[in-house]
């Protein structure tokens, strides 16, 4: 079981016609470029916060696998509220951690909390969960 | 250090909140630990199950025929990919559906794609046989790489919960109630009703609620828990208590100064969380490989298939490849390498009374290679005392004139020097009245002057009075005995005419000697930065054993010091300081290191604190920061080779060359449990021990 035991009748070479063989190496090629493009390329330009009466940016994030909008445009120099709605179980999730602003969150599930950032200088702040695996992007403009 | 530096801003937090995640976190624990148990007892059916296949035989003895059968193997394996791997499935589709891929993906596509092959060849048998291939199903393999990855997880969240543990142990620290005088009757209230100017009692062994100020009785108070200080500290009225500390002996009452997110403690709290929410530079690399893995790794799978499948032609070796690839990839391993280091060596420092601002600050510490000192409250207790008072020979004035002059001039001045000569000449005079004084002026670097009963008044520096060009001739001799004697010399100026001089000394911490001889020990260069006069300095340098001493610097020139330090190359600098005055030279070192007993202004330029005033804090920070970064560098070497091995042994790269196939099985051991390693050797930053610090034993 360590190493497949099972080598013999498995290990065995049949022949494939040679139409079935391109075909096969042709769907592979094209799910890698498209799973590639679907996970890595840009989707979209981001969610631009909404502008509330006091000067303050506003943007709710659902948390759900990631975060959604993962991608969020604030303009620099006026301060930001982002409020998370986590609806995801995984502990993964139950926290959001924003490094340049030295910022943690824990987000109970089923609910929405809050975070309110300063004034910003221009940039790209990536935030992302507890584990580093989920990950979001602030771009302040 | 990092971009945007907000202030802290303690008020948006309530002081203790984690109550309710630690709650989720173990109700989350529970479910994982039924989930394992079920998938476990399934797993071990599965196999068994499987048993008369893996052997290559028809039928085992005591194992009914019905029992073998692919069916009974599905319907064990359902359950366990359905309602064990539930969120496997859920978290990879909502994934999806953000464009994002991670742990969840690869798990629930490698388990999913034998369990459908499986169902395949289970329904259809007879299309494998008619390719010639036996009709073999891989239930035992969905169902136990499915249970070993849980219970990795179940792991993983069981030495999570350990990383955070400083935090909550410091959170522990705070009793839940205080006895508060209202009305002039003792009440115990819940601490979160606690106000300030509040009149709190503490009886010997209890817990000092929130800070204050102790207005009657006297105690001695253990601070360790916070200030990683062995030696309980006396208390008496008119000291300040901080709230967490434990009342040794006698009892006390205090008036409250701070609440809530204003104390000490949950101050250290704040700072801690935010180092543990920054990054490091390191961090930075295995963040954007985090970011290209997943896809990578199932762009790998789908041409280790299609390269199998051309050598082979035989589709369920290819498809053994694809899950063997997507199984054994772990992004988690890189993910946590570093945070959970940074978690744990900045818990370790705050147990110690090291509290690390930043991630940066914690790597950064470890590589200096010049450390500023300054005299005044660092090397020195900062409470100048004045050992000599000395009248000149051209002087004309009464020494309780010139005293009572000195006095009403110095007590305006905020000066450590202006203090204990104050203090001085009180103790001298016996009370009364001090002369008025107008026209205060506070000159920096050099001393204060002022009318004083009609008469034009200057205390300052011996420097400052050849400065504005009066004779200090008759000066001379006492300057430089009380220079060698490491005392600083302020004289006394009335009307343009020298008339006194006193000799102030600032007496050493019975830590510092053994605090240089750490630092050195540990390579750096040690620097002595003071405003007092060369000779003094050196003297007092000499008593620490520092040689290298930059003196007469005046504050506003020392973050000067320091950028010329850098200039030179002999960066990366530290500097450790307490006072107001040393904030700007804090901002401008690679790290400032504040003592804590120093003024907020100064902590909050800092970027590491200490909070007891003991300068062997210094060299066991940089020990840490040490160990921490030791620490990151394996974490990341093991997963980066964890997965540049595994991918390509589970792709089949060395089939050619040894014939090794990895069973897709080992490939999901294999993942549970590099993840749980990177933890684990992360724990083991709890049993970090300074060298250099006289640490308490708890």
């Amino acid at each position: 079981m360590l190493i497949l035991a099972a080598a013999a009748p498995l290990w065995r070479t049949i022949d494939q016609p040679l139409a079935l063989k391109g075909l096969v190496a042709m769907v592979g090629l094209l799910l890698i470029a498209w799973q590639l493009w679907w996970f890595l390329g840009r989707q979209g330009g981001g969610v631009a916060a909404r502008q509330s009466e006091a000067g303050l940016q506003e943007i709710t994030i659902v948390v759900d696998g990631g975060y959604a909008p993962s991608r969020i445009k604030v303009k620099a120099g006026q301060p930001m509220r982002l409020a998370f709605h986590r609806v995801d179980p995984s502990s993964c999730l139950a926290q959001v951690i924003f490094p340049d602003f030295h910022k943690s969150l824990d987000l109970p599930l089923e609910a929405t909390t809050s975070l309110e950032l300063p004034p910003t200088k221009a940039g790209v702040y990536p935030f992302h969960c507890g584990m580093n695996m989920v990950r979001g992007v602030l771009e302040v403009e | 250090m990092s971009a945007p530096s907000p202030p802290c801003c303690p008020a948006e937090r309530p002081a203790v909140s984690v109550d309710g995640m630690e709650r989720e976190l173990a109700r989350e624990r529970t479910l994982l630990r039924r989930k394992v148990s079920v998938a476990a007892v399934l797993t071990v059916l599965v196999m068994v199950s499987s048993l008369p296949h893996m052997l290559g035989l028809h039928s085992l003895p005591l194992l009914p025929f019905w029992f073998t059968s692919p069916w009974t193997q599905l319907i064990l394996t359902t359950p366990v990919l359905f309602w064990c791997g539930r969120d496997f499935f859920t978290g990879a589709v909502s994934a999806f559906r953000q464009h994002f891929a991670d742990m969840n993906t690869l798990v629930a596509a490698g388990t999913g794609i034998a369990y459908l092959t499986s169902l395949f060849t289970t329904l259809f048998p007879q299309v494998l046989i008619a390719e010639g291939l036996p009709a073999d199903v891989y239930y035992e393999t969905v169902a136990v790489i499915l249970t070993l990855v849980l219970l990795g997880r179940l792991l993983e969240a069981r030495a999570r919960g350990q990383t955070s543990e400083a935090i909550r142990r410091l959170l522990q620290l705070q009793p839940p109630s205080a006895r508060v005088l209202r009305d002039g009757q003792p009440v115990e209230i819940p601490v979160s009703m606690v106000v300030v100017g509040d009149l709190v009692q503490v009886r010997p062994g209890e817990k000092i609620p929130v800070d204050g100020e102790a207005s009657e009785g006297s105690s001695w108070v253990e601070e360790s828990m916070l200030t990683g200080e062995p030696t309980p500290v006396a208390n008496a009225a008119g000291d300040a208590v901080i709230g967490a500390s434990m009342n040794r002996s006698g009892s006390f009452s205090f008036r409250v100064s701070r609440v809530g997110a204003n104390t000490v403690l949950a101050q250290i709290v704040e700072l801690v969380r935010q180092a543990q929410s920054s990054r490091t530079q390191v961090q930075r690399l295995a963040d954007q490989v985090v970011g290209w893995f997943v896809p990578v790794v199932i762009a790998l799978a789908i041409a280790a298939f299609v390269v199998w499948f051309l050598i082979s032609g035989n589709p369920v070796l290819a498809m053994l490849f694809l899950v063997s690839v997507l199984v054994i990839a772990c992004p988690c391993a890189l993910g946590l390498a570093t945070p959970t280091s940074i978690m744990v060596a900045s818990g370790k420092g705050a147990e110690n009374g090291l509290i690390f601002r930043s991630g940066e600050a914690l790597e950064t510490a470890g590589k200096l290679r010049t450390i500023v000192l300054d005299k005044t409250g660092t090397l020195t207790r900062g409470q100048p005392e004045v050992t000599d008072f000395e009248r000149l020979a051209g002087g004309v004035l009464p020494a309780d004139t010139l005293l009572a002059l000195t006095a009403a001039l110095e007590s305006r001045s905020e000066h450590p020097l202006a203090e204990a000569i104050t203090t001085y000449a009180r103790s001298q005079l016996k009370g009364g009245a001090l002369p008025a004084l107008e026209g205060f002026e506070a000159v920096a670097g050099r001393g204060v002057q002022g009318v004083v009963a009609g008469q034009q008044v200057r205390v300052g520096t011996p420097r400052w009075f050849e400065e504005l060009g009066i004779d200090t001739a008759a000066l001379q001799p006492l300057v430089e005995r009380l220079e060698a004697a490491a005392c600083s010399v302020a004289a006394v100026v009335v009307d343009g005419r020298i008339e006194a001089c006193f000799g102030v000394a600032d007496p050493l911490k019975s830590s510092s000697a053994a605090a240089v001889a750490a630092l050195r020990r540990l390579g750096l260069q040690v620097v002595m930065l003071s405003g007092d006069a060369k000779r003094t300095a050196e003297v007092v340098a000499a008593q620490v054993g520092i040689e290298r001493v930059i003196a007469e610097v005046r504050p506003a020139d020392k973050a000067s010091v320091i950028r010329k330090l850098q200039e030179q190359g002999e960066g990366p600098v530290a500097m450790v300081g307490d006072g107001i005055n040393d904030a700007p030279a804090l901002a401008q070192a690679d790290v400032g290191i504040a003592m804590g007993t120093g003024t907020d202004v100064a902590i909050a330029a800092s970027d590491i604190t200490l909070i007891s005033g003991n300068l062997a804090g210094v060299p066991a920070a940089i020990e840490l920061s040490r160990a921490a970064m030791a620490n990151i560098r394996q974490n990341l070497f093991f997963a980066f080779a964890y997965n540049v091995a595994g991918i390509p042994i589970a792709a089949g790269l060395l089939f050619p060359f040894t014939g090794w196939l990895l069973s897709p099985m080992i490939a999901g051991a294999a993942m549970a449990f590099s993840s749980v390693s990177v933890v684990s050797n992360a724990l083991r930053l709890r049993n970090f021990r300074p060298a250099h610090l006289p640490l308490p034993t708890t």
